[in-house]
């Protein structure tokens, strides 16, 4: 038999766990129906059940690296058939969000970003940024012989040349994705340290072939077809998901446009994309889609979710800003064609802002699922607990 | 003995006239009226038997339905009743208008004919009966049972060993509600309780007082109660012994650390530290942070108590409520095997899962020892998740569970005798056999608390882990002691409103004794019997076996060991009259001539080949009533046995066995309750019993050359009806395999 275990009941870790709305977790007299009843578990150290228990017994750090908190799509099919109204839905919600905080670095952003009480100043901070690159535009592009003016009229260009705003976007992204990658990679540690203490098989398919599983996975959202008790969530997610992808792959096909072909070609291509490019229809479709699809998550989050899962600033703060990036984006779009000048160019700062807010706070937002439920899904799939093996593993 | 005039009575109602010929059967009864009537049960019919009456018949005999239905109707004063069960028995049961059924109905007829003429109206006993109820333990039962009894308007001496009333509840600052919302502790409301029983005329309270002996009968007993040394003798009509229960010895829990550690309490001690409204820890008395409480210390464990005593998890629930108001900082961890809130108290549990500071996780406490900075470590295994778990904890509390302040008087009076045999200077296996008695009853021998001078023991028995013999479900409260009703912790462990309500309930049992003894009857199951034993002393060789096998205790000895009866001590059941060898036992209804007789008045076929003979012994407490049902369910059995009903298999007198097969039966098919710790014998031994005479009677067929097989105990519960046919059915096929009973004929 292992060592004894040292339980620390946490006071603290569970005071942290019921201000985040997952008071319910006390009521967990471990029956075990929400293992049963959940589609996505497997077969071998179910969830929720366990992560009921240890969260009860404040082992917080066997927590945040347990792949199976991120495994959970959060259909509260478990929340449902409860017996005991202890939500385990919500407590795993909750879960998410703190080890989001845990990983994140510097983790303090995390308990910004997410509070609206702080959002003026989360806003404040892209606004200054922002303000001060239009201050630096001109000056900055003397200096490198860069164009400042793109054309007459109404161009949002000449408010913020192209060279300037994916200068700008670059750089912040780039420190965006490099310490949401710092985050992933010590959750991937954490969950190979776990698994190697407690002596488990590390792996049993390839990197590679599971990343391609997972790819699959998210592209088709097989898992989430699974979940009965929430079905429409697939749709608001797929929706938004492919509108989100489709604006981000024509963002860069317009970089590539800009600094790689036109500077190549013998006629360049027009920039902005008339409206019948292909590339600007992909991505009027994208945007409402976007739109689209968090006015269903919206609509569905607002309806009485009290056994389905209760939505936390965690999730408002990022649908909310998920939905006015996507309408600020078409209606600075409307504003260009309408050759509204004032109007357009408030509207296009503020989306600016509100997009830098999506992009640059990903690690720390709900957005940062993106992130971890990505590695805990490969992790899963790596060492063995992914989706497919749940029918194949012999029953013990 | 009267003069009897028989008048026979035949009911053609409920398809009897139409399976049975009535004609021919009224040719049965010679020398006595006989009428026929489609239905005798109406206001004609009954009409008709009363006219009987009035032209002179004093027995009836009655072949209709079943004894047990129309019982009403076919009761008359002054008038001995004999009911014939054709209707269950014969003609529901059997196929209509067959040479056998008729055969069987006229045998029914002749042994009710037999039994009319032989058998006598019960004349009640009548001796003085005082009604007063001695209510033994003034705790919450004793309380309760004592003011329920006084607003009945009955006499109470109450007797309790402490200095003050109250019991337990004196020590505790909070109880769990006993009234929504169950989730709110309250106080107790003892003040008002004991106020109640100091101003209550009726109630007189004897404190610092037990015991010191009980002699006599219900109505009839003599109580010595001794106060600091002072003896008084009052004088009772029945008894409630409601003396509560003691915690469970901790100092035997020494893997969980109560010897090693003064930071290990048991419930009881959390409940006084609890009640100065501060909690500390008791070896420094620096403050607690973490408080671990440990479920079903050394209960539900085959080493020390087997059994789950109810009131455990919600005493901890309590404390650990009531530690978190006193001190908010404090972390309560609860390890328990399976949390048990019966009834509404899931709401005290979900009251305490609400609590922040309370956290409850199941797991098998493995150990408690010291740990370091003067804190105490506690180990679990068979957590949910399968891994050992290691807890620190300032204080532990050991939930300990209920050990009931009783005696085993029967194990008491065997050990006593065995003692007497050695001091007695016995040699030899005498001398061997009393040492092994001795060596065995140590660990049950303790102080009596009744002191009951009965000849088999000084305190009601006990059946399983000391807790007095009861059927809890057919007989609460009942001992095996008439008269004396056992209430509260001592009688099942329990929380203050079960107590109560015991109280209240064995209140009311002992006041049905001294009224029903009052009037010379019975006391349940036999209620309202008037009969009672009657000993032909002369043949009487002092076996003893009568004043043995009573379940009840009735039978004293005189010197030279002639039984001494004490009629209101008395059930009625007749195990007396089964276990004598002599056969000097009666009852005016019920003897040993009677049964013979019927059992000779059966017409035996000479033809084994054709028609067979069984003769059933029914118990008429379970299994006559499930025969009753399976006729009702028109389930059909062999129409070759004779059924007579008894009042338990133990009052079956092997004689009538023996009488059966010289009358040409060739076999004999006992059924009666359930034996064992699960007893279902309405009068705890009988069904037993049989079992253990039965070993001679097979010994007894081999001797005669007769297959030990022509003789069968069945036991049956009343709700395993279809199984009866069944069980009557193999034995008469296997009767027949066995062939012809050789005496036939002879």
């Amino acid at each position: 038999m292992s060592e004894a275990t040292a339980i620390q009941p946490d006071l603290e870790f569970a005071q942290e766990i019921v201000d985040s709305g997952g008071e319910d977790v006390r009521k967990c007299f471990q029956c075990a129906t929400c293992s049963v009843v959940c589609a996505l578990s497997p077969e071998e150290r179910p969830f929720p059940r366990k992560e009921m228990i240890w969260t009860q017994w404040g082992l917080k750090d066997r927590l945040f690296s347990d792949p199976d908190i991120w495994l959970c799509h959060n259909c509260n099919d478990c929340s449902v058939h409860c017996p005991r109204g202890a939500h385990p839905g919500d407590v795993l919600a909750i879960l998410r969000k703190l080890a989001v905080a845990h990983y994140s670095v510097p983790g303090f952003l995390a308990g910004w970003v997410n509070r609206p009480a702080m959002l003026p100043l989360m806003a404040l901070i892209p606004g200054l940024l922002l303000a001060l690159a239009v201050i630096l535009r001109d000056p900055i592009a003397s200096t490198f012989g860069l164009a400042t003016h793109h054309g007459e009229g109404m161009q949002y260009a000449n408010l913020f040349p192209h060279w300037l705003l994916i200068g700008f976007f670059s750089f912040f992204l780039g420190l965006a994705v490099l310490l949401a990658g710092v985050g992933a990679i010590r959750f991937w540690r954490a969950m190979k340290n776990a698994d190697r203490t407690a002596d488990r098989i590390e792996s049993t398919n390839s990197l590679g072939s599971s990343f391609i599983t997972v790819v699959k996975d998210i592209l088709t959202h097989q898992r989430f077809s699974k979940c009965t008790s929430l079905a429409g969530r697939r749709l608001a997610h797929l929706t938004a998901f492919y509108g989100f992808l489709a604006l981000f792959l024509v963002s860069g096909w317009a970089v590539i446009v800009l600094y790689v072909i036109n500077p190549l070609a013998e006629t360049p291509l027009p920039y902005p994309f008339p409206f019948l490019d292909p590339a600007k229809l992909f991505a009027n479709v994208g945007a409402l889609a976007l739109v689209v699809g968090c006015v269903i998550a919206i609509r569905d989050r607002l309806k009485d979710r009290s056994e389905t899962g209760r939505s936390t600033d965690f999730d408002w703060m990022f649908l909310w800003l998920l939905f006015f990036v996507g309408i600020t984006g078409i209606l600075t779009e409307a504003l260009r064609f309408a050759q509204a000048q004032t109007p357009g160019y408030i509207i296009y700062f503020i989306h600016l802002i509100l997009a830098f807010m999506l992009l640059i706070y990903l690690p720390y937002s709900k957005f940062a699922h993106l992130v971890y439920r990505t590695v805990a899904l490969v992790y899963a799939e790596h060492s063995g607990r992914g989706i497919d093996n749940r029918s194949e593993q012999p029953a013990q | 003995m009267e003069q009897k005039t028989l008048s026979v009575h035949l009911c053609g109602g409920c398809e009897i006239s139409s399976s049975i010929d009535l004609e021919a059967l009224a040719q049965i009864p010679e020398g006595a009226e006989c009428s026929t009537h489609p239905c005798l049960c109406n206001d004609e019919g009954v009409g008709s038997l009363k006219s009987a009456i009035k032209s002179g018949a004093n027995a009836l005999v009655i072949a209709a339905c079943s004894p047990r239905y129309k019982t009403d109707e076919f009761t008359f004063d002054k008038c001995f009743v004999e009911r014939v069960n054709l209707r269950e028995l014969v003609a529901w049961s059997h196929e209509p208008n067959d040479e056998d059924t008729q055969m069987m109905a006229e045998d029914y007829l002749r042994m009710g004919l037999v039994r009319a003429r032989k058998a006598e109206l019960p004349e009640p006993f009548d001796i003085p009966i005082d009604k007063t109820i001695l209510v033994v333990g003034a705790g919450t039962t004793g309380i309760e049972a004592a003011t329920q009894a006084a607003r009945a308007g009955y006499e109470v001496i109450l007797v309790e060993k402490n200095s003050d009333a109250g019991g337990w509840r004196r020590k505790f600052s909070r109880v769990f509600p006993d009234k929504p919302p169950y989730g709110q502790l309250t106080e107790t409301n003892l003040s008002e309780q004991i106020a109640e029983i100091e101003q209550e005329e009726r109630i007189t309270l004897y404190t610092s007082s037990v015991v010191a002996g009980i002699s006599g009968q219900p109505g009839q007993f003599d109580v010595d109660i001794r106060t600091n040394g002072d003896v008084n003798r009052v004088r009772v009509g029945a008894i409630v012994q409601a003396t509560g229960w003691e915690p469970y010895d901790a100092n035997k829990l020494t893997h969980l650390g109560y010897t090693d550690s003064a930071d290990v309490v048991t419930n009881v001690e959390m409940e006084e530290m609890l009640a100065e409204n501060e909690l500390k820890r008791p070896s420094d008395g620096k403050p607690i942070k973490t408080v671990v409480f440990v479920q079903c210390a050394g209960s539900r464990d085959k080493e020390h108590l087997p059994y789950c005593s109810t009131v455990c998890c919600r005493v901890t629930m309590k404390q650990a409520l009531r530690a978190r108001e006193l001190h908010p900082d404090l972390q309560a961890v609860v390890l328990y095997k399976d949390i048990r809130t019966p009834g509404q108290y899931e709401d005290l549990y979900r009251k305490a899962q609400d609590d922040g500071g309370i956290l409850f996780t199941k797991g098998d406490v493995q150990s408690v020892k010291n740990g370091t900075d003067g804190s105490l470590s506690v180990d679990v295994r068979d957590t949910l998740l399968g891994e050992q778990i290691r807890l620190d904890a300032d204080l532990v509390v050991l939930a300990t569970g209920m050990v009931p302040v009783s005696a085993d008087g029967e194990a008491n009076r065997r050990y006593q005798d065995a003692q007497a045999v050695i001091e007695g200077g016995s040699t030899g296996a005498k001398l061997v056999a009393a040492q092994k008695t001795v060596a065995e009853l140590e660990p049950y021998v303790s102080e009596s608390i009744l002191n009951l001078d009965y000849r088999q023991g000084r305190d009601t028995p006990v059946l399983k882990h000391r807790f007095p013999d009861s059927h809890f479900i057919c007989f609460p409260f009942e001992s095996r002691r008439t008269g004396i009703y056992n209430a509260g912790a001592m009688r099942a462990p329990g929380d203050t409103a079960s107590s109560r309500s015991d109280g209240a309930g064995a209140a009311l049992k002992a006041i049905q004794t001294v009224e029903l003894a009052a009037q010379g009857k019975a006391v349940h199951p036999r209620w309202e019997d008037m009969s009672y034993p009657d000993f032909f002393f002369q043949r009487c060789t002092q076996c003893k076996r009568c004043t043995e096998e009573c379940p009840f205790g009735v039978l004293d000895e005189d010197e030279k060991g002639t039984p001494q009866l004490n009629p209101t001590r008395c059930r009625r059941c007749g195990i007396c009259l089964g276990a004598c060898p002599e056969r000097v036992i009666s009852f005016k209804d019920y003897s040993i001539d009677i049964v013979s007789s019927m059992i000779k008045s059966v017409e035996i076929p000479d033809e084994f080949d054709e028609k067979p003979r069984l003769l059933g012994f029914i118990c008429e407490n379970d299994a006559y009533p499930a025969l009753d049902t399976a006729g009702l369910k028109r389930l059909k059995h062999s129409p070759y046995i004779r059924f007579i009903p008894v009042r338990c298999l133990g009052s079956v007198n092997i004689v009538w066995i023996a009488d059966a097969f010289s009358r040409g039966f060739d076999g004999v098919l006992l059924v009666g309750c359930k034996s064992g710790d699960d007893y279902q014998c309405h009068f705890i031994k009988g069904s037993e019993l049989m079992g253990t005479r039965s070993d001679n009677v097979r010994e007894k067929l081999t001797q005669l050359a007769l297959e030990e097989e022509r003789v069968r105990i069945e036991e049956l519960s009343i709700t395993e009806y279809d199984r009866l046919p069944e069980i009557i059915n193999s034995f008469a096929e296997e009767i027949e395999e066995i062939g012809m009973n050789p005496f036939k004929g002879f």
